[in-house]
């Protein structure tokens, strides 16, 4: 029996370790690597842009750049989520943080917090990466600023700006799967591997579930029904195209991918809790 | 009151859906009144740390009742009265000594002026004050022991629970870590440490117990392992080479040897033999 104390949450030890878990992770070479390398993609997009002609110019630069920050922010997501938490039970910190009056939801959590705060710096420096290179394209090409330019311009950024969010709330997804991976994995690597692993899943989710909807026997229609709840669809990410060719998102769809996100990850956080709760260490 | 009471304590670990289920411990029955300071010996896989893991929480006993100052062990407000230091810690390498110091200190619920007091406190205690401001990942071993022993002091706790806190350090490294548990000793706080180092467990310890094979298989306390174990060993002085020859042919005769050697084998290492090998001390 637990007692009730050990139940409830302080928000001062969840800060703790969520501020804990994203100094550390953010110092981390990797970290650093990925960012980079990101940021190196986009760079190479900008140079590369002669390639295409016109507003042309503009969606090969936000493809190519909005492709790193899906690519890098998952691979971001999945290894430091890996690192922070199976890395610490490996190394067996975990055991001298968990000697502290700190419940083991309180760790989980505190450790989900920290990672989605990495994500979301991570994301907001590609996007505003990208957006300050939109706006050098424009200024170079003289579309900035007249009056009308500048309003569509100011949409554009707009439109840039949820669809940073939307990728951050896509990896915040994936980080909350491999984070309920990381808690009964019994290393680092299984824990990467399979999130990973996850990520294909969710990608394909999509045409797996159709698949088995068209071709599949009755049984796999319903396995395809239960295929469509557990596993998030990645696909419903996938605006950078709509927004690369000079589209925007609707308020409607931010906030049922926001509600979606929020739903995902708090379904994960929940298992992941449970996971460590009865995990022997 | 007692720091640490332990009735009828068992672990059962069954590993896989399948596997043979293995008794790390069995039937632990201990008491560690305050200001003890407690040495736990035995040999790698006698269930130390499991032991360890079950008084701080965790683990889940499968069997028996674990109290710390008359609480259960695992109710979270207790283990703000307990301070632990892992076997060979890595902390986080990317922090830095007082960043790590203070993220323990706030998992503790210090706040203010009075965290920051503690945490330097604990930093000068084991003497890193230097070294404080530097990344975790560039300490050497015995310093990473040193900040791992900050972090478990910062709270000033009444109970400190060491896991081999001398393993894998050179021996000046030891005698400063014998220097830090004798002060928290003088500070009235209890300890409780596991070691291979017999003679440093003998030198720190007021009591001494043996584990073996997940059962508490004896213990002493500091007096009786004070005087060296001389009922068969002999100092001889003033024997000439040729004596000595005569003398190691007729110990041979006998099925005995004269064994060279600064010091008699302790009471210590004697009763450690017998508890953990079923009484055939020297046995290799």
């Amino acid at each position: 029996m637990i007692p009730l104390s050990a139940r409830m949450l302080s928000t001062n030890r969840l800060a703790a370790i969520a501020v804990n878990t994203f100094r550390e992770s953010v110092r981390q070479k990797f970290f650093l690597l990925l960012s980079l390398a990101a940021l190196a993609l986009g760079i190479i997009a900008w140079w590369l842009r002669e390639c295409s002609s016109g507003t042309l110019q503009t969606k090969f630069v936000l493809d190519a750049g909005f492709g790193a920050l899906t690519f890098f922010g998952a691979v971001v997501a999945i290894v430091a989520t890996a690192e922070s938490f199976s890395g610490e039970i490996e190394r067996k910190t975990v055991m001298a943080v968990l000697a502290k009056p700190v419940g083991r939801s309180e760790f989980v959590l505190g450790k989900l917090g920290g990672i989605l705060g990495l994500l979301l710096v991570f994301c907001a420096a590609i996007t505003g990466f990208l957006m300050v290179l939109i706006l050098w394209q424009q200024m170079a090409a003289g579309s900035l600023p007249a009056g009308a330019s500048a309003e569509v311009g100011h949409r554009a950024f707009v439109a840039l700006m949820a669809c940073g969010l939307v990728q951050w709330l896509r990896c915040s997804v994936l980080a909350a799967l491999t984070l309920l991976v990381a808690t009964y994995a019994r290393s680092s690597l299984l824990a990467v591997t399979s999130g990973f692993a996850a990520l294909v899943a969710c990608s394909l989710r999509s045409l797996a579930c159709d698949a088995l909807r068209v071709t599949g026997p009755g049984w796999a229609r319903g396995g395809a029904d239960i295929l469509g709840v557990l596993v998030p669809d990645f696909e419903l990410y996938d605006v950078a195209d709509r927004v690369a060719s000079g589209g925007v998102l609707s308020p409607g769809y931010l906030a049922g991918i926001t509600l979606y996100s929020a739903l995902y990850v708090g379904l994960f956080a929940a298992l992941a809790v449970y996971c460590f709760r009865h995990r022997e260490l | 009151m007692n720091a640490i009471e332990l009735e009828q304590i068992g672990k059962v670990f069954v590993p896989g859906l399948s596997g043979t289920p293995f008794h790390a411990l069995e039937a632990i029955n201990l008491c560690i009144a305050e200001g003890e300071v407690v040495g736990l010996l035995g040999p790698n896989g006698s269930g130390k740390t499991t032991l360890f893991k079950i008084i701080l929480g965790l683990l889940a006993p499968t069997a028996g009742i674990c109290r710390i100052f008359g609480r259960p062990g695992n109710c979270p407000e207790v283990r703000c009265s307990v301070g632990y230091l892992p076997e060979a810690p890595e902390f986080y390498p990317y922090l830095t000594g007082v960043e790590l110091v203070r993220f323990f200190a706030q998992l503790a619920g210090l706040a203010g002026a009075i965290r920051e007091k503690r945490i330097a406190e604990a930093i000068a205690r084991v003497g890193m004050e230097r070294a404080s401001a530097r990344r975790v990942g560039t300490y050497s071993r015995g310093m990473k022991q040193r900040i791992g022993l900050a972090q478990a002091l910062v709270t000033n706790p009444r109970l400190v629970i060491l896991d081999e806190p001398t393993a894998n350090l050179d021996p000046e490294g030891a005698a400063d870590m014998g220097e830090l548990i004798r002060g928290i000793r003088a500070r009235g706080g209890t300890v409780l440490l596991s070691s291979h180092q017999l003679a440093q467990v003998e030198d720190l310890c007021t009591r001494v117990l043996f584990l073996n094979r997940g059962r508490l298989a004896g213990s002493g306390t500091a007096d009786e392992f004070a005087q060296p174990d001389c009922e068969n060993s002999f100092f001889v002085e003033s024997l000439t080479e040729a004596d000595q020859a005569e003398l190691r042919v007729w110990l041979a005769r006998r099925g005995a040897r004269l064994r060279t050697g600064a010091t008699p084998r302790g009471r210590l290492e004697r009763a450690y033999q017998t508890a953990v090998r079923g009484g055939r001390p020297g046995e290799a």
